[in-house]
């Protein structure tokens, strides 16, 4: 569409038709190189396994009875999405910025009159539609393949579920970008990435676990130590979504419903809204004092 | 008690004379003022203070003659009634009974009374009171096929045994659990048969001391308990329907109890369960669907005595957080033949301990788990090697409940992984299934409707063609600067 108002030698114009524009037709290019990498289809294909797996074997167990409706296949598939989704996000926002860097195509870039701003912007926006078509890809075929199996979940549950994981991308793509915008070599700026996905993913988990035991924490603590992390604010998320409650996750999950009812999944939103704008400005102000080589 | 003759013999003296001569002089201190107003004269008030009889059904019960059929015509009755000689009263059409937010509205007083058909509605809302929409008093009543709208508690049958309550639909104020009444409560009425009743938005549907008691085809939703049992022996409870309450059913020192084909769904109150025995006795659990609770079956001091051991069978425990929770000291159970279906965490021991005092078999038949992570070689439908429980992360979440938390995230297996790999911190295993089924048993009690797989379908092709769509549109976004001779 802007694609018609370029002028045939280059790719950015060189009189600037407006930012948005600008930004439009930098996130086209980075959507078609990211769904060319390589990378990304072997992610993709991980996603869509893992979650076919997952969908197959549950639907399996509680399909064979004639239960449903209990979502028990939901939990699994939130599992995967955990595991997979930040690892996909993360990496692919951190090799945004350092590889451009690295293959010199950031000078390339910068040379055309853009600003830096519209480049970041145009990367995340691009990215983000890369990464919705992997989770809408692979979530949609889950559906087909528990529709196939009896139907044991709400399509609306798999809608939140898919809303929710592009939210979830969306904040570690966010963060990769920021990481990537910080480190000189592309391979350091991956190798951050997976190390904070290890992190997110596992860490922090484990040590609010050894906190809890180890420090008697209260529910109060240990429900906005959890909250803080985007992942575990998507999980929360997902499972108030189809449930209409957390009361599944004991005690803490009792503590939060009964102290703040409906402003939940908004507090849910805020941790993960937070996760998204903050990364990305800091990349954004710290690209902007970075040299492109 | 000598010192005080002197005091006595005065008092006493007094007392004498006062009762011959009172009678005497009170028609002359004024007659008028003792007698009560005109319209209350010969008026019968309830505890409450409400009138009672003084309506149209009131004169019809006042004119009836034991043994009569008395048929009250559609219409609203503003009354509150008592029957206190054995009638059939009986609703001719849409007759409704109307307590006026006071007191209790129908009070059977005589033995073989028959209520049957009306709506009675509106009781007080006095807790100590108790207002009852009907209460009896009496042996051999029937309570048949009448709608209980708006009431505090439904029917109480107080020393009432051979009664039937059957086909009621009771549905309590709309008020904080802790001002609501009981829907259904029976005190020391034994040999009563209570069928085919629907509750919902009361506390609880409770038996207190009332023995040989049948409950079937029951309904009950959006209570506190859903059938509750003190000190009732010999009580069958057969094919009710129990879901969204804080607890489904709650056996309290009862004994010799027959819990059968009934489905127990979604019952999550903060410690809610499907099935909840405290020191009950010589009970069979059969052939029930119990699923979605926040725990299937919660054992305490069951069975608590060694008479017979606790018979759990051919249920299917389904979905739950926790499938089977333990106290530490349960023993006597044989659970066998039952389908462990997904719950979140299948057995729970709280606190800490083992199950060892519990066979997870009978006969050389164990339970179907979805868990067991075995195989079936020789085809026999038991698994060849035995289920046991070894999970270090449900070990953490039986020690420190607040840890649920983190269910489900990928630290979870990470746990797991580490408890299975490592020998030196694998937990001992919770119990034991010397022979696991590899099919599930049949299941005797119908499950639920299943969503439609179309709309799931749908749903799915519809996520599918964004992803599609994001790829069609960036191929077509290269394809036109491709023609345009663009390098990118």
């Amino acid at each position: 569409m802007s694609a018609a108002t370029l002028p045939s030698s280059d790719v950015i114009p060189a009189h600037a038709p407006g930012m948005i524009s600008n930004i439009l037709t930098l996130a086209w290019r980075e959507l078609r190189d990211a769904l060319r990498a390589r990378s990304f289809l072997l992610y993709s294909l991980a996603f869509l396994a893992l979650g076919l797996g997952v969908s197959y074997v549950s639907a399996a167990g509680t399909g064979s009875l004639g239960l449903s409706g209990f979502g028990r296949t939901t939990a699994g598939l939130i599992n995967i999405v955990l595991l997979v989704v930040p690892l996909m996000a993360l990496t692919t926002g951190a090799s945004a910025i350092a590889g451009d860097r690295e293959r010199g195509m950031l000078l390339f870039l910068l040379a055309q009159p853009v600003s830096r701003l519209e480049v970041v912007l145009g990367k995340f926006l691009g990215l983000s539609g890369a990464l919705i078509a992997c989770i809408t890809l692979g979530l949609g075929a889950c559906s087909l393949v528990l529709a196939w199996q009896g139907g044991a979940t709400e399509p609306r549950t798999m809608l939140w579920l898919a809303s929710l994981s592009v939210l979830l991308a969306l904040s570690m793509l966010s963060v990769g970008m920021l990481v990537s915008a910080l480190a000189r070599k592309a391979s350091v700026a991956v190798g951050t990435g997976v190390f904070l996905w290890l992190a997110l993913v596992f860490v922090t988990d484990l040590g609010i676990m050894a906190g809890t035991l180890a420090l008697r924490l209260p529910v109060r603590s240990l429900f906005f130590l959890t909250l803080s992390n985007p992942l575990q604010a998507f999980k929360m998320w997902a499972l108030h979504s189809i449930d209409a409650s957390i009361d599944v996750l004991g005690p803490a999950g009792l503590y939060a419903m009964d102290t703040y009812h409906d402003t939940l999944p908004w507090m849910f939103g805020t941790s993960l809204a937070a996760w998204i704008v903050l990364p990305l400005v800091a990349a954004a102000l710290i690209f902007r004092t970075r040299s492109p080589v | 008690m000598n010192a005080n003759r002197p005091i006595f013999a005065p008092l006493a003296l007094a007392c004498i004379v006062g009762a011959c001569i009172g009678p005497a002089i009170a028609p002359a201190l004024g007659q008028e003022a003792m007698r009560p107003p005109a319209e209350l004269r010969d008026a019968v008030r309830d505890s409450s203070g409400v009138e009672i009889n003084a309506g149209t059904i009131g004169q019809l019960i006042n004119a009836a003659q034991p043994g009569d059929v008395v048929r009250v015509p559609a219409g609203v009755y503003r009354e509150h009634i008592r029957i206190d000689k054995p009638l059939s009263l009986i609703a001719d059409g849409r007759a409704v009974i109307d307590g006026m937010s006071s007191g209790d509205i129908v009070e059977i007083t005589a033995s073989n009374v028959t209520f049957r058909g009306f709506i009675v509605r509106d009781t007080g809302i006095d807790l100590d009171k108790e207002n009852a929409a009907i209460r009896v008093l009496a042996d051999h009543a029937v309570i048949e096929n009448n709608t209980l709208e708006d009431i505090l508690f439904g029917i109480d049958l107080k020393q009432a045994p051979d009664a039937v309550v059957r086909g009621n639909l009771i549905g309590g104020k709309n008020l904080d659990i802790a001002r609501r009444g009981d829907g259904l409560r029976l005190w020391r009425s034994d040999r009563v048969l209570i069928e085919n009743n629907t509750i919902h938005d009361g506390r609880d549907a409770i038996l207190w001391y009332s023995q040989n008691v049948t409950v079937r085809n029951n309904t009950s939703r959006r209570c506190r308990y859903g059938f509750h049992l003190m000190y009732s022996d010999d009580v069958v409870m057969e094919n009710n329907e129990l879901t969204h309450n804080s607890v489904g059913i709650y056996l309290m020192y009862s004994k010799v109890v027959t819990i059968r084909g009934n489905r127990l769904l979604s019952n999550r109150g903060p410690s809610g369960y499907g099935i909840g025995l405290k020191e009950t006795d010589q009970f069979t659990i059969n052939d029930n669907l119990i699923a979605a609770n926040r725990a299937g079956i919660y054992l305490d001091g069951s069975p608590f005595t060694k008479l017979k051991p606790g018979d759990i069978s051919r249920n299917t425990i389904a979905c739950n957080d926790v499938g089977l929770t333990f106290l530490p000291s349960v023993k006597g159970n044989v659970i066998a033949a039952n389908n462990f279906v997904d719950n979140i965490e299948q057995v729970c021991v709280s606190g800490r301990g083992e199950l060892t005092g519990n066979d997870f078999a009978a006969a050389d038949r164990g339970n179907f788990w979805t868990d067991y992570a075995g195989y079936d070689a020789n085809a026999d439908g038991i698994g060849d090697f035995a289920h046991e429980s070894v999970t270090l992360f449900e070990n953490l979440l039986d020690r420190e409940p607040k840890l649920r938390l983190l269910l489900f995230s990928p630290a979870q297996q990470a746990i797991e992984f580490v408890g299975r790999a490592i020998p030196a911190i694998r937990p001992e295993p919770k119990f034991f299934d010397p022979a696991p089924l590899t099919k599930p048993v049949p299941l005797a009690t119908s499950a639920g409707v299943a969503p439609s797989r179309l709309s799931l379908a749908v749903c799915g092709l519809g996520l599918a063609s964004i992803a599609s769509l994001v790829y069609v549109s960036s191929r077509a976004f290269a394809h036109t600067t491709r023609r345009k001779g663009v390098v990118a």
